[in-house]
């Protein structure tokens, strides 16, 4: 059984495409991951799928329900996680909880084995207004609120985005123990390392879906050799790439230097070194690596392009 | 049930919690009530006025007794001559002066027709029109004083009902309490309902399965509580303070009064569907029904007075049926029957836009 099928999503802003044909299953249980850029199309995806925008074309069951038809019924058995923080920010934590554990018809004692993990984080400020959390708590409650009438199928709208990094480790976490529960998870993000976290993904550009499988699969089937430099002037490097007389992508990665080649590392180390020593760039480290999923997005854009 | 009891509460916890806000709410109806009643009067006592008296003998004199006894003038100087007067205007700062002219007794008695000057500052001509109602219902009395019952000659008899002293704080009262009830239910229910819609809580409303109707409801509810609190102060203060009357029924200016929420709060809810911002709900509230309420509704112009474009257009804003109404039960002591029109039209009013707002609401866009 597939938590969502949806087939040819489109869905248009004035002139602009947000979202130009999306097809995709959700199989039940899975986390799937949708990875892209801001202005990606990934909210609207999510409004749609969550029933709160009507796509203009297109058809899509969420758990087995017609996304037009039975909205009332997919409502029932959602958890939504908006993309922007969604909750009272008068309202204290135990409050916001409160009220929309009664607007889902059902209670915080019904469902604290499912919350509890989080719920224990929270609850040092559980008198505490909303609005005065920090970023990481402000998603666990949120996600605390979107679990409370124990949803089948949670969509998650960027849950991580300006969070700090322990808090987006430790939210991935929960959603690691959700998942276990038997609850299939939609789940966005423009932050690339998430993006493996996910049982599968599916990288959105301008509003279509470019690539989707398991992020192992993605990075397997990376086409070329990958390098990565180390060095102190990259800017000079950078500006140096443009005359390289090799075929080669090349993009700065973090503090290094990432470059595709498309033919045997034998052939083209050799020229590739003797290039960088005839313009006096000086390197640390010239070493071969395994692609991450943003090597593998940038690769997959460029070769669409 | 269980759902609305917890919109209730939220709602209500929201107002509690943003005191300055409730503050105003409470205390701009008392406010406003006390100011238009005592400052922006235009009824008009011991205005400063000069009298010549050219005369000087026992009628003229028994006049000037009936003008300063009328407790609407003070006569501040007797000038001489008519030049002096025109000193007291600059100096004296008078607003008016009377010149009661030679023989005039006489001219009383043997002609039965006298003529009288008066000279106002009509720099301010709502003052001037006052004072020269007052002089000419002094004189009228006056006149009629004099010829006695026996001669009966024709003369134009006005007399002023349900406000016998034309007290400008009954015209005011309905008009407060309108506007009253516009800026805490329908400014503040449009502003409510706005804000869930601006930080995104509306949609997380949107799909949880309860009911729309009562998530409008239970934020609309308190603000209809806070509007009935006001409208009750404001009703107290012009009985007790301002010796207002309430001729009719108390219950049913109740009513009136409760069916004019629901008006107000379907309005508010009505443009609250239209905006996704708090500062355009207010300013629609303000610009689109506020304004239009406070000019239009007969409140401070008469609407027989108005092109006709705006006569018709005076019938769209709920402010003017429901001042005609209240204005019949509290002065004219009209009953359930007088006006029954002006309840079924505000309660019209009310059902077609809270139907199509909740239509709107529940529909995905």
């Amino acid at each position: 059984m597939a938590a969502i099928t949806a087939q040819n999503i489109k869905k248009s802003y004035g002139h602009i495409h947000a979202l130009k044909g999306v097809s995709f299953d959700v199989r039940e249980g899975e986390v799937f991951g949708v990875v892209g850029p801001d202005g990606a199309g990934k909210s609207t995806l999510f409004n749609i799928l969550t029933t709160l925008l009507l796509p203009d074309s297109g058809t899509a069951t969420v758990l087995e329900h017609d996304l037009l038809r039975d909205y009332l019924e997919i409502r029932k058995n959602i958890g939504y996680l908006p993309g922007t923080f969604s909750l009272y920010p008068d309202l204290s934590v135990e409050e916001n909880l409160i009220f929309f554990a009664t607007m889902y018809k059902s209670s915080i004692p019904d469902n604290m084995p499912l919350i509890k993990p989080i719920w224990e984080q929270l609850l040092p400020f559980k008198k505490r207004p909303a609005g005065k959390l920090s970023g990481g708590m402000k998603q666990k409650l949120a996600l605390c609120c979107a679990l409370i009438h124990k949803p089948t199928l949670l969509f998650l709208d960027e849950p991580t985005t300006g969070v700090d990094p322990v808090s987006r480790k430790e939210f991935w976490e929960i959603l690691g123990t959700i998942k276990k529960q038997g609850i299939s998870v939609v789940v966005s993000t423009p932050y690339m390392d998430e993006a493996t976290l996910c049982d599968r993904i599916a990288l959105l550009q301008e509003g279509e879906f470019i690539r989707m499988d398991s992020p192992k699969a993605i990075v397997n089937d990376f086409q070329g050799e990958l390098v990565s430099l180390r060095t102190t002037d990259i800017f000079k490097l950078l500006k140096l790439m443009n005359d390289c007389p090799l075929t080669c992508t090349f993009y700065p990665y973090g503090e290094n230097l990432h470059v595709i080649f498309y033919e045997p590392m034998e052939t083209v180390l050799p020229p590739f070194e003797a290039f960088l020593q005839k313009n006096d760039i000086s390197y640390d480290k010239l070493t071969q690596i395994t692609p991450t999923i943003e090597d593998c997005f940038i690769e997959i854009v460029r070769t669409k392009n | 049930m269980k759902e609305l009891r917890q919109i209730l509460r939220k709602e209500f916890t929201h107002i509690f919690r943003d005191r300055i806000t409730l503050f105003l709410v409470l205390a701009i109806p008392i406010m406003l009530v006390l100011l238009f009643g005592f400052t922006i009067s235009t009824d008009i006592h011991h205005a400063t006025i000069s009298v010549l008296d050219l005369a000087n003998d026992s009628q003229s004199k028994t006049l000037v007794e009936n003008i300063t006894a009328s407790g609407y003038f003070e006569v501040v100087s007797y000038p001489k001559s008519e030049s002096e007067i025109d000193h007291d205007f600059k100096d004296k700062n008078i607003k008016l002066a009377i010149i009661i002219p030679n023989n005039f007794e006489e001219q009383l008695t043997t002609d039965k027709f006298v003529t009288i000057q008066i000279i106002s500052d009509v720099s301010d001509m709502n003052v001037a029109s006052i004072l020269n109602n007052y002089v000419k219902a002094i004189l009228h009395d006056f006149t009629d004083e004099y010829n006695g019952t026996a001669t009966v000659p024709i003369e134009l008899c006005t007399q002023m009902m349900y406000n016998p002293e034309a007290n400008s704080v009954y015209m005011f009262v309905p008009g407060i309490i309108t506007l009253i009830m516009i800026i805490v239910t329908a400014l503040m229910s449009s502003i409510t309902l706005a804000r869930e819609v601006e930080t995104g809580t509306m949609r997380m409303l949107l799909i949880a399965p309860v009911k729309k109707a009562w998530v409008v409801v239970g934020k609309v509810i308190p603000y209809m509580i806070l509007s009935f609190i006001s409208t009750i102060t404001i009703i107290v203060i012009s009985v007790v303070v301002f010796q207002m009357p309430i001729k009719g029924s108390v219950w049913l200016l109740l009513l009136v009064c409760v069916i004019f929420m629901l008006t107000s709060a379907a309005f508010g809810t009505a443009i609250s569907s239209l905006v996704k911002t708090q500062i355009d709900a207010m300013m629609i509230t303000m610009m689109g029904l506020f304004l239009p309420t406070a000019l239009l509704s007969g409140f401070l112009f008469p609407i027989d007075n108005m092109p006709y474009f705006f006569q018709i257009l005076a019938n769209v804003f709920p402010g003017k049926w429901f001042i005609i109404a209240i204005k019949d039960v509290m002065l004219k002591g009209s009953g359930f029957m007088d006006i029954w029109l002006y309840m079924l039209i505000l309660f019209l009013m009310a059902a077609v836009l809270m139907t199509l707002s909740l239509i709107r609401l529940d529909k995905r866009r």
